[in-house]
């Protein structure tokens, strides 16, 4: 390397020099990044068997194939994440029962109780995250229905959110039957929902 | 203690073994964002999001990788982001750089310490050609290494770096001429 270096033009030689030195660090930005650090869920590695089953992978089937799956899909919805009827609707989409003060509102402002489903048979406990509680692990805990089966049901306005779960406080997964949502930045594959009103 | 250890420490509870991490690697990381954005404030904002994602996604590394590059290709990965998202501050940023080409130069000054020039010409650079020429010659990676982190070719990469060079060269004739 210092061949390298030595070969270089001496100005361009000096420019290198003087961008190795080091810069100045705000002591109070490196606290706040390890408050950030301890506020996030402990990670952990994941076992092989539980990755396989969580990993989203892509599968490349005859069309046949593909046609005899696509009949099939709603099964597969309600199997894998949240339950969504043919015309793309959740099945599970009703006026949250909040009252009659809401049941006035207008229908596109409405929120809707959906029921989010995820099939982790080895996970010992499962939360929700997403826009609407600020990705908060301990906010919205699923409940375990047996058979690995994890659900909640949340009340959500209508338009786009996007959603994870948190299986076992660290593993973010995101919704196998949805589709997947921009990278969030973390490197964290999230999921998006549709959540409709009279105008969606 | 090595980082294989500290990781190992990390993913069964002991967070303060990221802390040890983040001693390690954070000067080094800082110097690499100011460089690369040209501010703090930006630099703070890459250093806050690459720690924290690799925090999070702790659980996906592996070990036969070393942790240093693993956690630098986040990080470039991260500087990218930030520069394209704030596409529209970097262009005021030029438009003050005009002005500043504009008055007389400012000579460098051979003794060092001019931290301020180095930015700003580093700044002239094309994105791709700073980051390829910071990874070359101020994190003094191997282009084999760089190709690892960038996912760029090393003939690629060698180009963007005789490019930089070629280009800050440039720049000094034009001091010297002027």
């Amino acid at each position: 390397m210092s061949d390298e270096l030595d070969s270089l033009d001496p100005y361009v030689q000096w420019i290198a020099g003087e961008a190795r030195r080091s810069v100045a660090v705000d002591p109070a930005a490196r606290r706040r990044l390890l408050d950030a650090v301890r506020s996030q869920p402990v990670p952990r590695r994941r076992g092989r068997v539980f990755a396989w089953l969580l990993e989203p992978r892509q599968l490349v089937l005859p069309p046949l194939a593909a046609a005899a799956l696509a009949a099939g899909a709603v099964g597969i919805g309600i199997l894998g994440g949240l339950a969504i009827h043919r015309d793309g609707r959740p099945s599970t989409a009703q006026p949250f029962s909040a009252g009659v003060a809401i049941s006035q509102l207008p229908d596109s402002i409405t929120p809707r109780a959906m029921k989010f489903v995820l099939i982790a048979p080895q996970a010992a406990r499962v939360s929700l995250v997403g826009d609407f509680n600020g990705w908060n692990a301990s906010a919205t805990p699923m409940t375990a229905q047996g058979a690995g089966t994890w659900t909640v049901f949340v009340p959500l306005q209508p338009g786009m959110h996007t959603y994870s779960f948190v299986v076992d406080g660290s593993h973010f997964v995101a919704d196998p039957a949805a589709p997947i949502a921009p990278d969030d930045g973390y490197g964290h594959r999230s999921s998006v929902v549709l959540v409709g009103g009279s105008s969606l | 203690m090595s980082d294989a250890a500290d990781v190992q420490r990390v993913l069964s509870g002991d967070v303060d073994a990221f802390a040890r991490l983040v001693d390690r690697y954070y000067e080094r990381c800082a110097r690499f964002a100011v460089r690369m954005l040209g501010n703090r404030d930006d630099a703070e904002d890459a250093l806050q999001t690459t720690f924290l994602r690799a925090y999070r996604s702790l659980g996906k590394y592996q070990e036969r990788d070393k942790f240093s590059a693993w956690l630098y290709r986040i990080l470039v990965n991260q500087c990218r982001s930030i520069a394209a998202r704030r596409n529209q501050r970097e262009r005021v940023f030029v438009r003050e750089e005009a002005v500043l080409l504009n008055a007389p130069d400012r000579r460098p000054n051979w003794s060092g310490e001019d931290e301020e020039f180095v930015q700003r010409v580093l700044a002239e650079l094309d994105p791709l050609l700073r980051e390829a020429f910071l990874l070359k010659y101020v994190e003094e990676m191997s282009y084999e290494e760089m190709s690892t982190l960038t996912g760029v070719g090393v003939s690629a990469l060698k180009m963007r770096v005789k490019r930089a060079c070629d280009r800050l060269r440039a720049r000094w004739e034009r001091i010297k001429d002027e």
